[in-house]
C-alpha cells in the first residue's frame, strides 16, 4: 500500500478497517419553535457497513434512502445520535481539526461535482497542497503535488493553471490528486461521476479503476448509478429507508437481486454493460 | 435548530437591554458636568459657588455611579416615573405625553403619504406585469426627488409651500393645515423608497415561471395583480419596517424646521439643554414607537406567509438584472456637477466676511454670500471635501466593524436589528448628550448605526460563500474553521463587502449633514453643508441663495445616494455572491446537507 506507506508513518494502522456499527441520524423536520413534538425524519436507522484494506465497496440506494448523511457520518462530519464509526477500531467522530488529522489522512473524499469544490482562485498546486499542509503531512510537498498529479495521469506542468483554466476531465482529475495527496488507504466518493458527460465519465472511472487495481487504494462509492457501481465494486450495499436491505458481491447482486428494492433499483437501468 | 434560536433570542434580549441601560446611565456618561448649566437655567444670580454645585451634584443623584443611576431610573419607570426635568423641576412625563400625541399625529399622517407615494409609484409596473408584459425597475429619476432626507425636504417645502406660495402655515401646531407640509416631508422620502422597493420587486417576481403558468391558465390581471403583490410584499416586509422606524428619526428633524412642539423637537430641545431625564424618558418613547413599528411588520410578515415562514419553504426571489447603462448616467451626471462646483469654489476662502451681506449671485460671486458675507460657493465647495473626508472616514470604520460583526451571524442579530432601526438623527442626540457636538460626534453617531447594512450583507453573503462546494468540502481536507473564515470566506466577501460601503458615500455623507443641520454635529463657522443649510433658513426670505446654494449640493448628492444604491442592488456578475438589499436579515445558515 504505497499510498499508507507514504503519509502515515506517525501513526500506521495495521488492518485499517473502516467500520460503521449500528449508526442512527434523525433530523429535525421544521425550524423553529413550534408546539409540541417537533416532527422528524429518521435519515439512517441502524446502518451497519464495513469496508476493509483495499476493498471496493459500493453503496447504492435512491434519493432519500440516507446515502449522503451516512457518507457525513463516516466523514466525521456528523455525530450519529446512536451507534459508532471507526476506523482499526478508533472511533471517529466530529471535533476539533487537530483530533482528526489522524483519520483524514487515511480516509479521504472525493465530492460530488469534483470540479465545483475546486476554489477558483486557487492554482492547482495550491488546491492539491491544501490537505498538505493542513493535515501536517510530512515530507517535500511539492513533490507529493507531483507524485498525486502523475498517479491520475495528470501532467505536472499545469500545476500554475486555476480552475477557470482546465478542462472538465482535468478538473475532476485535480480534484482527485487532491484526495490521493495525504496518501489515503481509503477514499469516499460521493456520486463522482453523475452529471458528468460520457467520455469524461468514463476518464474519472478509469483512473478509480486503475488507482484500486495497482496502488491497492480501498474505495467506498456512494452512486445511485448500478453501472459505475458495476464496473469499479467487488461488493456491493443496498440502502432502502435508512437501512441496509442487501449486500453482497457486485455480480451476484445486481443478476440475482433478493430484496424487492434492489430489484426497483435495477429495474430503473435500461441496460448494463455487458 | 434549538441553540441557535437561543443564540439570536440572547442576542436581541441583551441588545434591547444594552440600550435601555446606556439611556439609564447617560447622566454619568455625559462627560460634561451638568451642574453648572443647571445652575445657570435655574437662577441667574445664584453664586456659582463649590457648595451650590456639590448641592445640585448631591440633589440629581449624580454621585451614586453609573449602577445607582440605572436603579433609581428603572425603578421610577417600573412605578410609572419618567423622571424630574433637571431645568423646571417638575415631572417631564405629562410634557413628553403630550409631544408624544403631536408626535403620534404627525406620523400618522406621513404614514398615509408614505403608503400614497409608494401606491403610485408601484402601480404602472404592476399594472404592465399584471397583463404580462416585462416591468421595468423603478424610475430612477422620478424615486431620487422622493428619497431626499427629511430635514432637506423640510427645508424645500417650507419654502416653497409656506414662504413663497403662502398656501400653509410655516410654523406651530395649530390645525389641519400645519400637518400638511411635515407630513409631506416625513412621508415623502419613505414612500418613495418602498415604492422604489416594491416597484423592483414586482418586475423581479414577473420573471418567475409561475407568472408565465397563471397566465396560461387564464388568470385575470387582477388575479394576478393580487397574486404579485403577495409574492412580493413579504420579502420586503423588513425594509418597510425600517422606513417606519425612520419616521421617528425623521419626526425630529421635521419638527424641528417647522418649530411643532412634538416628541422629536422636545428631545433635541432637551438635549441642548442637557436635561437628560427629559432626553431620556423622550428616548424611551421614540425607542417604544421604534419597537411598536418593528413589531406590527413582523406580524404582518407572519400574517402574508402563514405556515409557509414557519416550513422555511419561502422561495427565493431570482436575482435582479444586470445594471443597464441607462442606471449609470444619473449617478455620473450627479458625481459630474459635484466635482464642478468643488474644482470652481475650493481655491476660494470659505471663512473671509469679505463680501457684502446676503449678497445677490453674480459673475464674481456664483452662489452669493451669506448672512455674514461669506462666499457661498467656496463654503460649499470646502464643505464637501470636509464632509466626504468625514464620510469616507466613517465608510472605512463601517466596513472593519461591518466584516467583523458579519462573521458572526447568530450572534449579530440583535445589534444588527437595533443598529439598522435606529435613526442616525436619534442616536446622534444620545452622542451629543453624552459627548457635546462636534463633527466627530456626528461622525460616531454615523458610524454606529452605518456599519449594520455592511454587517447584515456580509452575513448573508459569507452564508453563501459556506455553503459553495469548493468551501464544504475543506473540514475534510484538514482546514479548520479559523482558517476557513480567513482564507476562503473573507477574501470572497471583503471585494463586494467594500464596493457595498463605498457606494453608500454619498448617503453617509448626508447622514452627517442633517446632524450638522440640527445642530448635532460641526459647530460654526465650520463649512459644512447641514450648517449652511440652517445658517441659511432665517434669511429664506430676504435671500433665498443662501438655502439655495447648500440645497442644491444636498439635492445633488441625494441623487448621488439613491441612484448608487440602485447600483449596489444589482450584481453585475450573476456568479458572484447574491446582493441582499441593505437591511434585510441574512438567510439562515445551510441546513444539515440534504438526505440521501
Amino acid at each position: 500500500m504505497s499510498g499508507a506507506a507514504r503519509g502515515v508513518t506517525d501513526d500506521a494502522i495495521e488492518d485499517p478497517v473502516l467500520a460503521a456499527t449500528g449508526v442512527q441520524r434523525r433530523y429535525p423536520l421544521s425550524r423553529g419553535w413550534s408546539w409540541g413534538r417537533r416532527d422528524v425524519v429518521a435519515a439512517l436507522r441502524g446502518v451497519d457497513l464495513q469496508v476493509a484494506a483495499g476493498e471496493r465497496v459500493g453503496l447504492v440506494g435512491t434519493s432519500g434512502s440516507g446515502k449522503s448523511t451516512l457518507l457525513r457520518c463516516l466523514l466525521g462530519l456528523e455525530r450519529p445520535d446512536r451507534g459508532t464509526v471507526s476506523l482499526a477500531g478508533r472511533t471517529v467522530q466530529p471535533g476539533s481539526t487537530a483530533s482528526l488529522r489522524w483519520y483524514r489522512r487515511l480516509v479521504q473524499y472525493v465530492p460530488q461535482d469534483p470540479a465545483g469544490s475546486l476554489d477558483p482562485r486557487s492554482t492547482v498546486r495550491e488546491l492539491v497542497t491544501v490537505p498538505l499542509r493542513h493535515l501536517h503531512v510530512p515530507g517535500d510537498h511539492a513533490a507529493a503535488v507531483t507524485t498525486a498529479l502523475t498517479r491520475v495521469g495528470l501532467d505536472p506542468e499545469l500545476t500554475d493553471r486555476r480552475p477557470g483554466e482546465l478542462s472538465g476531465g482535468q478538473a475532476q482529475r485535480v480534484a482527485l490528486a487532491r484526495a490521493l495527496a495525504p496518501g489515503p488507504v481509503l477514499l469516499l466518493a460521493d456520486e463522482p461521476v453523475s452529471g458528468l458527460d460520457l467520455p469524461v465519465r468514463d476518464q474519472v472511472v478509469q483512473v478509480l479503476a486503475d488507482l484500486s487495481a495497482r496502488e491497492g487504494l480501498g474505495l467506498l462509492l456512494v452512486s445511485h448509478d448500478l453501472a459505475v457501481v458495476a464496473r469499479l465494486c467487488d461488493r456491493t450495499v443496498v440502502l432502502a429507508d435508512g437501512l441496509v436491505v442487501e449486500e453482497g458481491p457486485t455480480t451476484d447482486l445486481l443478476t440475482r437481486p433478493a430484496h424487492p428494492r434492489t430489484r426497483d433499483l435495477l429495474a430503473a437501468v435500461p441496460t448494463l454493460p455487458a | 435548530m434549538p441553540r441557535r434560536g437561543w443564540v439570536t433570542a440572547a442576542s436581541r434580549a441583551v441588545t434591547v437591554l444594552g440600550v435601555v441601560a446606556l439611556i439609564g446611565v447617560l447622566p454619568w456618561l455625559s462627560g460634561r458636568s451638568p451642574e453648572l448649566s443647571i445652575l445657570r437655567a435655574r437662577s441667574a444670580e445664584q453664586e456659582a459657588t463649590p457648595e451650590a454645585l456639590a448641592a445640585i451634584r448631591a440633589e440629581l443623584g449624580l454621585d451614586a455611579g453609573p449602577l445607582g443611576l440605572l436603579g433609581h431610573w428603572v425603578s421610577g419607570l417600573l412605578r410609572g416615573d419618567l423622571g424630574t426635568s433637571w431645568i423646571s423641576g417638575g415631572p417631564v412625563g405629562p410634557g413628553l405625553v403630550e409631544a408624544l400625541g403631536v408626535s403620534v399625529t404627525l406620523m400618522g399622517a406621513a404614514l398615509l403619504v408614505a403608503l400614497g407615494t409608494a401606491a403610485l409609484l408601484c402601480w404602472p409596473p404592476l399594472h404592465r406585469v399584471a397583463r404580462g408584459q416585462r416591468g421595468r425597475t423603478g424610475g430612477a429619476a422620478g424615486a431620487a426627488l422622493t428619497a431626499l432626507p427629511e430635514f432637506l425636504l423640510a427645508s424645500v417645502l417650507l419654502l416653497v409651500g409656506a414662504v413663497w406660495l403662502g398656501w400653509f402655515e410655516p410654523y406651530g401646531w395649530t390645525g389641519p393645515s400645519s400637518v400638511v407640509l411635515p407630513a409631506l416631508a416625513m412621508g415623502l422620502p419613505g414612500g418613495g423608497l418602498i415604492g422604489r422597493l416594491v416597484a423592483d420587486g414586482l418586475t423581479v417576481t414577473g420573471t418567475e415561471r409561475w407568472v408565465a403558468t397563471w397566465q396560461v391558465a387564464g388568470a385575470s390581471p387582477g388575479q394576478l395583480g393580487r397574486a404579485l403583490l403577495r409574492r412580493t410584499l413579504p420579502a420586503l416586509t423588513t425594509q418597510v419596517a425600517l422606513v417606519l422606524v425612520g419616521l421617528t428619526g425623521g419626526a425630529v428633524a421635521v419638527e424641528q424646521v417647522f418649530a411643532i412642539p412634538g416628541l422629536g423637537r422636545a428631545v433635541l430641545g432637551a438635549a441642548e439643554a442637557q436635561d437628560l431625564p427629559a432626553l431620556q424618558a423622550g428616548m424611551l418613547l421614540l425607542l417604544g414607537i421604534s419597537a411598536l413599528f418593528g413589531g406590527l411588520a413582523a406580524l404582518t410578515r407572519a400574517l402574508l406567509l402563514g405556515r409557509a415562514l414557519r416550513s422555511g419553504s419561502v422561495p427565493v426571489p431570482a436575482r435582479t438584472s444586470p445594471s443597464r447603462r441607462r442606471d449609470r448616467l444619473l449617478p455620473g451626471g450627479a458625481a459630474a456637477l459635484l466635482v464642478v462646483v468643488v474644482a470652481a469654489g475650493l481655491g476660494r476662502d470659505p471663512l473671509a466676511s469679505a463680501h457684502p451681506r446676503l449678497a445677490a449671485p453674480s459673475a464674481a460671486l456664483p452662489f452669493g454670500a451669506d448672512a455674514s458675507g461669506r462666499d457661498l460657493l467656496a463654503r460649499v465647495a470646502h464643505g464637501a471635501v470636509q464632509t466626504v473626508g468625514t464620510a469616507a472616514l466613517v465608510v472605512l470604520v463601517t466596513l472593519v466593524v461591518g466584516v467583523l460583526v458579519g462573521l458572526l451571524p447568530r450572534a449579530s442579530v440583535g445589534p444588527v436589528e437595533v443598529a439598522n432601526a435606529a435613526p442616525p438623527v436619534i442616536v446622534g442626540v444620545l452622542v451629543a448628550a453624552a459627548l457635546g457636538t462636534s463633527q466627530a460626534g456626528a461622525a460616531l453617531a454615523v458610524a454606529l448605526v452605518a456599519w449594520a447594512p455592511i454587517a447584515a450583507y456580509v452575513a448573508a453573503a459569507s452564508a453563501e460563500v459556506r455553503r459553495q462546494r469548493h468551501v464544504t468540502v475543506l473540514p475534510v481536507l484538514g482546514v479548520g474553521p479559523a482558517a476557513v473564515t480567513w482564507r476562503y470566506v473573507v477574501p470572497t466577501v471583503l471585494p463586494a463587502a467594500a464596493r457595498n460601503a463605498v457606494l453608500r458615500l454619498p448617503g453617509i455623507a448626508l447622514a452627517l449633514a442633517a446632524l450638522g443641520f440640527l445642530g448635532l454635529g460641526a459647530t460654526p463657522p465650520a463649512p459644512e453643508w447641514g450648517l449652511l443649510l440652517a445658517e441659511g433658513m432665517p434669511y429664506v426670505e430676504r435671500a433665498p441663495w443662501a438655502v439655495l446654494a447648500p440645497t442644491g449640493a444636498l439635492v445633488t448628492a441625494s441623487v448621488l445616494a439613491v441612484s448608487l444604491s440602485g447600483l449596489s442592488r444589482r450584481p453585475r456578475r450573476p456568479a458572484g455572491p447574491v446582493a441582499v438589499p441593505p437591511g434585510t436579515t441574512a438567510p439562515s445558515p445551510a441546513q444539515p446537507a440534504a438526505v440521501g
